[in-house]
């Protein structure tokens, strides 16, 4: 494959040192993520956790950060990984449906369908 | 994956909520199809990078170990108010990305099954997938043009399905449709959860 153009994968691996998978617990694609309060502005980030921290300002899932950033879902987890291990953001472990959906939720999410 | 151990920066207490539905069924069937249709964001068509380190060994036979493979991944949301959303994630076709399958499944609400009646054998393998592991899923029939209608009762049997695993006729390209198809899905699998949800 040597007449394709190399840039975007150097600059993925950039991004996550060539790593595949975020360091630390494992977290879900739809994890919310939510930036520590004590987080400030660091401008000493690169502009991808500097776009990371700005977003989750407002709790936002794992997918949502990856459309944003315009980036693959794994490349923007190991970098969510990274900016854990920072204290800079947090990020909540998913809890069965069970415990998570109960009746108020589940009337909201179908009135939501029906309206759309 | 493991969710058990602890580690700080991980917190069990969520103000928002992300719902995650899976889009399943043979190549072509019309996935991506149904995501566009009814997702408020463009479907996010994302080339996932794999690394040979992130692949277990039985995944990569057949695949070229040492060179980066990618799978293509279609995502799109529901926002049903202010932190609280459905997410749809279109499950990659390929026989050889069944292990992102078990990723992509866990804790989901439940799944739909695409089903084109031409090649139905096409959604076996997804349906045995949801079956033995107990994840709620309906079958969408997607009809497409020129497609003989199917009985739903000839495509349970065709399918091996039980009773109670609803059917249903589609147009993934209508909105209405596929509302109808995820509101089946959400009804039987909160049905199922047993948190004392009534109707």
């Amino acid at each position: 494959m040597s007449g394709e153009d190399p840039g975007p994968l150097i600059r993925l691996f950039g991004l996550t040192g060539g790593r595949a998978r975020p360091q630390g617990e494992a977290f879900d694609l739809v994890a919310i993520v939510t930036t520590a309060a004590e987080a400030g502005d660091p401008t000493d980030l690169i502009p991808e956790h500097r776009a990371v921290l700005a977003l989750c300002r407002r709790p936002t899932p794992v997918a949502d950060v990856a459309a944003h950033l315009r980036l693959p879902l794994n490349i923007t987890r190991v970098i969510l990984g990274d900016l854990r291990g920072e204290g800079l953001v947090t990020i909540d472990r998913p809890r069965p449906a069970a415990q998570t959906i109960d009746e108020r939720i589940y009337r909201e999410v179908l009135h939501g369908l029906r309206s759309l | 994956m493991d969710y058990a151990a602890s580690e700080p920066g991980t917190t069990t207490v969520a103000s928002a909520l992300a719902i995650k539905i899976l889009i399943a069924g043979g190549f072509g069937v019309g996935k991506t199809t149904l995501v566009g249709t009814i997702s408020e964001i463009r479907p996010l068509h994302t080339e996932e990078l794999l690394s040979d380190r992130g692949i277990g060994v039985d995944d990569t036979s057949g695949v070229e170990s040492k060179t980066t493979t990618t799978v293509a991944l279609d995502f799109g949301r529901i926002t049903i108010r202010e932190g609280l959303w459905l997410y749809l994630f279109g499950t990659p076709g390929q026989d050889r990305f069944w292990f992102m399958w078990d990723e992509l499944a866990l804790g989901a609400l439940g799944a739909v099954v695409l089903a084109d009646t031409r090649r139905l054998q096409d959604c076996f393998p997804a349906v045995d997938y949801f079956e033995q592991r107990g994840i709620p899923f309906v079958v969408a029939v997607n009809c497409f043009d020129g497609a003989r209608r199917y009985d739903p009762a000839k495509v349970r049997r065709a399918l091996g399905l039980n009773e109670n695993i609803p059917i249903v006729l589609c147009d993934v390209r209508q909105r209405a449709s596929v509302r109808d198809v995820l509101t089946t899905l959400v009804t039987y699998a909160v049905k199922g959860l047993g948190a004392g949800v009534s109707g």
